[in-house]
């Protein structure tokens, strides 16, 4: 085009020449008639010529407005229409993770085949406290949009050796007011549970969204943001899960539904205010179920405490440390969920320029009664299961945690991806972001072990103090280092004391009925490190 | 408190007393619209105490069309031809099939007709339809396949040929084959057109709306261009509606029924003179009456209505395919 344009300006030019020379030379004006004739010919095929290129370009410029994008981005790679109402991203997460162990701990551990390990694994050992290697999340995500409203979400995690889902569901946006969330979601409950896998600061959570906040659930929840996107609420229909549940996406076994409300409020947010990044709100669930439809009637390894309808704690190292007691033999009862769970919790959080700071606290309140019977595990006769109605208590547990961060290269800190100032580049100089992280948490579990005046398995006793902590106190101390947005390597040591949970050497291998051989766990230490990406 | 919090969030609270409408239009209202949304805005107003804020689209007349079925969120349509107006129905079903019995006139407040807008002095020397098929003669006339007016352009062409033929539609085919090939660009909708001759100097003859052509000879003035009225052209009805599933669901029915309703109003009307298009209403219309000239008037009946028009001429492999590929 700009070729022709050119031999057609060339031949304009020659024109006028030719005019002038016209002009100068001959007389004849029928001949000057014609140059202009021709010149004026010209000048429109010119003008022609620039208009359908004008025009041409219009319809470029609208063609790439109609044209599908392809995104590709350190935030994921994807697919979007040209009006943006229908897209399709891939993102992914991965941490491989090491875990090393002080010897005192081992040393416990490896004292007897019988105590933490005899909660995780039967009499297997102390498989999972070893040190060692472990891909601990590897979760493609499929995320998107359609018709410019309904999001979806999908994601697997392979880490376990097994695929499973971990993310499956539909997020219409009606209104920023009004959105309904319908499928397998994270339970709004735990401000920290709700922070992204990638973006928290430590290596493994707090005891609160750890051990008792639920994770995730099945069903459905009505959300939004109201007030100027000052006050979010939730309110959810779910299943319901076990403390620090993530359920499976199977029916529900219970067939009790939990109820799930949050307010989280930023007052101050957009405000120029050294409060404008504070936060805080309050947690609730409620379930109500009968202690029969927590047992299986039918699955012969009833034994299974998954199956009780309670849950298992683990430590800040992620050692087993409480289970609730299961039957296997004789009249010595477990304990199976049974009446209300009640949970509740106060949280905040506070970003301030570089610091960071999250804090909640959650107390679960569980209807149990003490049950016999059943399938054991290891074979036998089937035994009717009873259920003690005059053992039915209830139980409170608690844990609470205070986290600060401090990002010494200056970052602005805040609930999500921590975007490096300059990434980490040895030919450039970069060397990305730094963050110093510390954290204080406890987890307390009282109220469970003595009955009467016996502390072993009789009625009223629904876990082994000898086994099962009474508490844990632990501080983690750690260092962030951010490569870039999406790669993260990550250290933490880690720092347990424990109240109960073993037995005295020398004095059986089980609780004495007045507890007087029941013992402190030896304190756990561990050094987590991890390498992580995430886009 | 749930409730509470979402009955003060909520957008659509009935309570709202500022209203947003979308007139998607064709090409040369520009100006018309512009006019008439701030006198509608005022006038509703002082009759309800409510703001209403008017926003405006403009394009070729089926392009229009298109956006609004693919989701364009039109409160009201106001389109160069009803056969534009009867696909919101056809294909989007946002309309009732009855819509044109909605309004006076058949929704059409004003009408227009097709004229010719030549350079000063009429060099080229161009009269009549026969005028435009003469080798020299550069003619400049949107696509027929995107705009309204580029569709009365040729239906007027096609009936001037057939007065002079006996009805002869091989000879009319013929005709209108010469005088698209004297178009040496087709630009999407009629201000595109108007751009090319007036701005861009292109061609000797725009045919042109009518106020199309009268608002470039105001904004010009009178030395640069004048207008030449054929011995026959067409009588175009620029029809209105309202989107109705759009405006349900915007809570705006009431607003928008208003809005088209004012269009036939004294004011409306006298507007739409202003504007060099042909007020409906019989006093506004002989107030405007001098300002226009006595053209024959063919309609789009003489072909069989719009759908019919369509079909035959306009569609994918009809008339205009077959000529304009050649």
């Amino acid at each position: 085009m700009q070729f022709k344009k050119k031999i057609i300006a060339s031949l304009l030019i020659s024109g006028g020449v030719l005019g002038a020379a016209g002009q100068a030379s001959a007389n004849d004006s029928s001949e000057l008639e014609q140059l202009r004739a021709l010149v004026q010919e010209l000048d429109q095929k010119v003008r022609v010529l620039a208009r359908k290129e004008e025009l041409q370009e219009e319809d470029l410029e609208k063609q790439k407005k109609e044209t599908p994008k392809i995104k590709a981005s350190a935030s994921g790679f994807g697919l979007e229409s040209a009006d943006g109402k229908n897209s399709i991203k891939l993102q992914g997460l991965l941490q491989s993770d090491y875990r090393a162990y002080n010897n005192a701990y081992r040393d416990v551990r490896s004292r007897s085949d019988f105590r933490a390990g005899d909660l995780d694994n039967g009499l297997t050992g102390f498989s999972n406290t070893g040190d060692g290697w472990l891909i601990r999340r590897a979760r493609p995500t499929v995320l998107g949009t359609l018709f410019g409203k309904y999001d979806y979400r999908f994601t697997e995690d392979f880490a376990g050796g097994n695929a499973t889902v971990v993310d499956a569901y539909v997020d219409a946006r009606f209104d920023p007011a009004f959105q309904v969330q319908v499928g397998k979601y994270k339970s709004q409950f735990s401000l920290e549970r709700l922070q992204g896998g990638g973006n928290i600061k430590f290596i493994e959570r707090s005891y609160v969204a750890n051990d008792i906040a639920p994770n995730r659930d099945l069903g459905i929840n009505l959300h939004g943001d109201v007030l100027d996107k000052k006050l979010s609420y939730s309110l959810a229909y779910n299943n319901g899960v076990q403390d620090g549940g993530n359920i499976s996406t199977g029916t529900d076994f219970n067939g009790a539904s939990e109820y799930t409300a949050r307010l989280f409020t930023t007052p101050f947010k957009d405000q120029d205010s050294a409060l404008s990044g504070l936060g805080f709100g309050l947690a609730a669930t409620h379930a109500h179920f009968s202690g029969q439809a927590n047992l299986n009637y039918t699955d012969t390894s009833a034994a299974n405490g998954s199956w009780n309808g309670l849950p298992s704690y683990v430590s800040d190292g992620q050692n087993t440390v409480f289970r609730y007691n299961t039957w296997t033999s004789g009249s010595t009862p477990g304990a199976v969920a049974d009446g209300t769970r009640f949970r509740l919790s106060p949280q905040a959080n506070y970003y301030y320029g570089p610091f960071g700071l999250i804090t909640e606290y959650v107390r679960i309140s569980q209807g149990v009664s003490n049950y016999t019977g059943g399938s054991p595990a290891a074979g036998g006769t089937a035994t009717d299961f009873v259920i003690n109605k005059s053992s039915n208590k209830t139980l409170n547990h608690d844990a609470w945690q205070i986290a600060g961060s401090w990002l010494l290269t200056g970052e602005d800190a805040s609930f999500g991806k921590v975007k490096p100032k300059q990434d980490f580049d040895l030919d450039k100089g970069g060397w990305g972001a730094w963050e110093l992280v510390a954290r204080y948490h406890e987890l307390y579990a009282p109220c469970k072990s003595k009955a009467g005046t016996s502390y072993t398995q009789a009625a009223g006793a629904y876990s082994d103090l000898s086994k099962s902590v009474k508490s844990a106190h632990s501080y983690d101390l750690g260092v962030n280092w951010y490569l870039n947005e999406d790669v993260k390597v990550a250290v933490n040591y880690l720092h347990t004391t424990f109240e109960g949970g073993d037995i005295k050497p020398g004095t059986g291998a089980n609780i004495l009925a007045n507890g007087s051989n029941v013992a402190d766990r030896s304190d756990e230490q561990a050094i987590f490190a991890r390498f992580q990406i995430s886009y | 408190m749930l409730i509470a919090i979402l009955a003060l969030a909520n957008p659509l609270n009935a309570s709202a007393a500022e209203l947003n409408l979308l007139n998607v239009s064709y090409d040369p209202t520009r100006e018309l619209y512009q006019q008439f949304d701030a006198a509608f805005a005022k006038y509703w107003e002082a009759k309800t105490g409510n703001k209403v804020t008017i926003k405006a689209s403009h394009g070729g007349s089926g392009k229009q069309a298109r956006a609004i079925i693919d989701g364009l969120e039109a409160n009201v349509a106001t389109l160069a031809l009803a056969y534009d107006v009867d696909q919101l129905y056809e294909k989007g079903k946002l309309i009732p099939k009855d819509w044109q019995k909605r309004l006076p006139n058949n929704s059409s407040p004003y009408t227009s007709t097709i004229v010719f807008l030549v350079r000063k002095g009429n060099p080229k020397h161009i009269k009549d339809w026969d005028d435009l098929v003469k080798p020299g003669v550069a003619v400049i006339t949107p696509n027929p396949k995107t705009s309204g007016g580029a569709r009365w352009n040729f239906l007027a062409a096609w009936a001037y040929s057939l007065k002079q033929t006996n009805n002869d539609e091989a000879k009319a085919k013929e005709f209108v084959t010469k005088l698209f090939k004297n178009v040496p660009v087709l630009d999407s909708g009629a201000r595109g057109s108007t751009t090319t001759f007036v701005e861009r100097g292109i061609g000797d003859v725009l045919l042109a709306w009518e106020n199309e052509a009268f608002l470039a000879k105001k904004e010009l003035g009178p030395d640069k261009v004048d207008i030449v009225v054929p011995s026959i052209s067409i009588l175009a009805e620029p029809p209105v509606t309202i989107v109705d599933k759009v405006a349900d669901k915007h809570k705006t029915r009431a607003v928008a029924q208003a809005y088209l309703e004012y269009l036939y109003s004294d004011e409306g009307q006298d507007i739409a003179g202003k504007n060099f298009y042909r007020p409906t209403k019989p006093e506004v219309a002989a107030k405007y009456a001098s300002q226009f000239p006595k053209v024959n008037l063919i309609t789009i009946d003489e072909f069989g209505g719009w759908q019919k028009a369509q079909k035959t001429f306009f569609s994918d492999g009809g008339v205009f395919d077959q000529i304009y590929a050649k």
